[in-house]
């Protein structure tokens, strides 16, 4: 499995490459390879230079207000060059109202200012097929969940008993459950209390009762891995990432798979510590 | 320290122990933008006044670079416009006059200030975009049209074709009867940071030295009421430098202009009074204030004791100040405006001489007129209503300011040592030197703003599920076909043979070391070749860098 390569490219005259420096410094980060073509490229050496490098994705910034011009045009000299395979996207001052020529024109997608540098590594490793790319393993436990029947008549065991610390208690409308997290060591005990009868929670308890319902692990790239798991074959809950507590992204393996363990994959929110 | 102010202190600090105990502070540390940590408190320290601040108007000019300051003139109202045809751009700069503007700035697309016509295959996409189209001569009258030359400064934002651009306001002037040596106003004319941080450079840098020293020495003679280069940390800045190398690296720049026009053979005193500054004002805001007061005296040092400056004119950083492009944010525009009011306050609070004030929608595209007009009343309201312009220099004597200033000092004659010791700024944007080092700040913001660390309030914080899409200007597309057609049209009326003849003098001259090429530009430009014609002369004989 080599590594992504992409094409980071200036075309026109435009001067401002402060983004394109961030962002061919942060796809590296991320494990890329990444050819800058530097300023004033015209669309034909674009085409050029991506198709001699060999590159899976080409990346155009442009601030100055050129790119309904010159977007298309390497597009263009691309489909001249029988390269028109190679996914284009693009970046800078672009006004929402040109995005859906863009598009038309087949950009594949727009990444407007205050994007981050995340969201376009994580869409180019879509972009270039999961097959290709190397997901590094669950960090971590970041936390077993406990179905009770009530969090107040537990709590005291869990603070006093066992010494731990109690850090938030929330509820999840979505889920109607409410939560308590107690912090051990890098991870976190869950308590998982159902607000309604309808509660998933509640089903779990009246089949079961009281015990351990799942292991949530920490991963990065949750959307990639669940791509990938779908392709080994791995039946999953949710077909998309949904929010868990702490603005976590979160999603849940099927317990079958899994030899009776419910798994959650779990992406916690960029600068928390979870 | 006296005893006196020791106690009360310890007393306070051992309070502050137990209080953050209970309630521990937001940071551990807290930093400016240039990493400079900022204590929890600044206190009574020794100041030598004399040595350090002085009184505004004289040296080393910490308090201001004139006696009276804002209390006799306010700073210059001066708003960067330009886009599409001549017209259009005339069209704006009379409203803007109109609206109490007191002077213009002119920004070019990207083919004029890299010198290419309309119809080059390089402008393809660009005509008109960032500016105004100017091909020729005739632009140029179609874009003063009506402005008198002889009662407006004008500031062009124009680099490697700086001696084109003057040239042809030159030629506007004389047009219109005005004296050459009654025109005012300004030309970036700053190369080094087009190599560091905005790209628009055409010759390497050996020729671009020789046609800027070229502009000081005609303009020394000629126009003497035009400042001949504006030393620029704005794009610094944008690229993504802290504060304090946007400072240090622009006077680096300036003392290599200054170093190539001594080597040129002028003395220091004939060009240093016409040297101007543009520097940015981004959020943090006692940084920018200390960061102005900082560059002031810093220069000012530089240029009596290294230099042997004789006039007191030439120890004085006189500098415009552009609010931060790169600060503002394409999500809920409005907010905008109020990062500009505190980013203009902060360079009032820093004693500019002129302001630019950016407008709220310039993170989606070009400023429609009612957002160029709340920039401009956003100006208005701090000359008019808010009383900081009536005092000189109010936060001299900030236990705080003085301190930052201080330390900013101290940081920008650290980044001119290691200058110094590479061998000077052309050197070091040879070598790359400041570009890594902006490079590596640009990213390592990036990065704190994706991890929270930093919070930009609409982009990270404070978000809005459904942005509104305002209204933006749009450039008409039509535009570039009606530049080509305009220009071909010039290129049939003109004289030929005059033209002919004056780029082939140009050429002549520009092989040779010793001759002025200002006159030479100038003929050019009278006989209506274009900006391209004139350029693409010079690239044959100079070359062309690689970026």
């Amino acid at each position: 499995m080599g590594k992504i390569r992409v094409l980071i490219a200036k075309p026109g005259l435009d001067g401002h490459d402060r983004g394109a420096l961030v962002i061919a410094q942060a796809l590296r980060d991320h494990g890329m390879e990444v050819i800058y073509t530097g300023l004033r490229q015209s669309p034909v050496q674009i085409a050029q230079a991506a198709i001699q490098e060999d590159v899976d994705v080409i990346g155009l910034s442009s601030l100055s207000g050129a790119h309904n011009t010159l977007f298309p045009k390497v597009i263009e000299a691309l489909e001249k060059r029988n390269a028109g395979d190679i996914p284009v996207v693009a970046g800078g001052v672009i006004p929402s109202e040109d995005i859906p020529f863009l598009l038309e024109k087949g950009i594949k997608k727009i990444f407007t200012s205050g994007s981050s540098t995340e969201d376009l590594a994580v869409y180019i490793k879509q972009l270039v097929g999961p097959k290709d790319v190397e997901l590094s393993p669950p960090n971590k436990i970041a936390h077993i969940g406990i179905a009770v029947h009530s969090i107040d008549n537990v709590l005291s065991f869990y603070t006093d008993s066992l010494g731990l610390t109690l850090e938030t208690i929330a509820e999840v409308k979505a889920e109607r459950v409410k939560i308590a997290f107690l912090k051990i060591g890098e991870s976190r005990l869950e308590l998982l209390e159902p607000t309604d009868e309808s509660s998933p929670i509640q089903k779990f308890l009246s089949t079961k009762g009281e015990g351990v319902h799942h292991i949530a692990l920490e991963v990065e790239d949750i959307q990639l891995r669940m791509e990938q798991l779908k392709e080994f074959g791995i039946p999953l809950l949710n077909d998309e990432p949904k929010q868990g507590a702490h603005n976590s992204q979160i999603a849940f393996l099927h317990p079958k798979a899994a030899h009776g363990v419910l798994f959650e994959l779990c992406q916690p929110r960029k600068g928390s510590d979870s | 320290m006296d005893e006196k102010y020791t106690r009360p202190k310890q007393k306070w600090l051992d309070s502050v122990e137990s209080t953050i105990k209970r309630f521990p502070e937001r940071k551990n540390t807290f930093t400016t933008s240039s990493h400079i940590e900022v204590e929890r408190i600044y206190d009574s320290r020794d100041l030598d006044y004399e040595k350090k601040l002085g009184y505004p108007g004289e040296y080393p000019y910490t308090r201001g670079i004139q006696p009276t300051m804002y209390r006799s003139r306010f700073w210059t109202m001066r708003q960067y416009a330009g886009f599409g045809s001549a017209q259009e751009t005339n069209k704006r700069f009379r409203y803007l006059l109109e609206q109490g503007q007191t002077g213009l700035s002119v920004a070019f697309d990207l083919p004029t200030q890299i010198g290419y016509d309309s119809d080059d295959p390089m402008s393809e996409g660009e005509v008109g975009k960032v500016g105004v189209a100017i091909d020729s001569l005739h632009d140029m009258e179609k874009l003063f049209d009506q402005i008198p030359l002889d009662e407006v400064s004008t500031s062009m934002t124009i680099n490697a074709p700086a001696s084109v651009l003057l040239c042809m306001y030159i030629a506007v002037g004389e047009k219109q009867g005005v004296p050459i040596e009654k025109l005012t106003g300004t030309i970036q004319n700053d190369i080094l940071k087009e190599y560091i941080a905005r790209g628009t450079y055409i010759y390497p840098p050996k020729a671009s030295m020789r046609l800027i020293t070229d502009i000081f020495a005609y303009c020394q003679q000629n126009v003497p009421k035009f400042n001949t280069i504006s030393i620029s940390g704005y794009h610094i800045r944008e690229a993504g430098s802290t504060a304090v190398q946007e400072a240090a690296f622009t006077i680096a720049n300036g003392m290599a202009y200054v170093d190539a026009a001594i080597e040129s053979g002028l003395e220091v005193d004939d060009f240093a009074p016409r040297l101007a500054f543009f520097f940015n004002a981004h959020n943090n805001f006692f940084e920018e204030v200390a960061k102005f007061r900082a560059a002031r005296r810093v220069w000012a040092k530089i240029m009596k004791e290294h230099y042997k400056a004789k006039n007191p004119k030439s120890w004085k950083l006189r500098f415009h100040t552009q609010t931060g492009g790169s600060t503002l944010t394409a999500q809920q525009p409005d907010n905008n405006i109020v990062r500009v009011t505190l980013q203009a306050l902060a360079s009032v609070m820093g004693g500019t001489q002129s302001l630019h004030t950016n407008s709220r929608d310039e993170a989606l595209s070009l400023p429609t007129e009612d957002s160029a007009r709340i920039a401009l009343r956003t100006q208005q309201i701090i000359a008019n209503e808010s009383g900081v312009a009536d005092t000189i220099d109010p936060l001299g004597g900030s236990y705080f300011v003085e301190e930052l200033t201080d330390q900013m000092e101290e940081e920008v004659n650290k980044y001119l040592d290691r200058i110094k010791e590479i061998g000077g700024a052309v050197q070091a944007v040879e070598e790359g030197y400041m570009q890594r080092e902006i490079q590596h700040n640009a990213y390592e913001t990036q990065k704190r703003i994706e991890n929270e660390e930093e919070i930009i309030v609409g982009l990270n914080k404070y978000t809005l599920d459904e942005e509104v899409n305002p209204d933006l200007l749009k450039v008409d597309e039509a535009l570039e076909r009606e530049q080509i057609n305009f220009i071909q049209q010039i290129r049939n009326d003109r004289n030929e043979n005059a033209v002919n003849q004056s780029l082939e003098a140009l050429r002549s001259a520009a092989k040779t070391d010793e001759q002025n090429l200002i006159p030479f530009i100038l003929e050019s430009v009278k006989a209506y070749a274009t900006i391209g014609e004139i350029c693409n002369v010079l690239r044959d004989e100079f070359g062309e860098y690689i970026g």
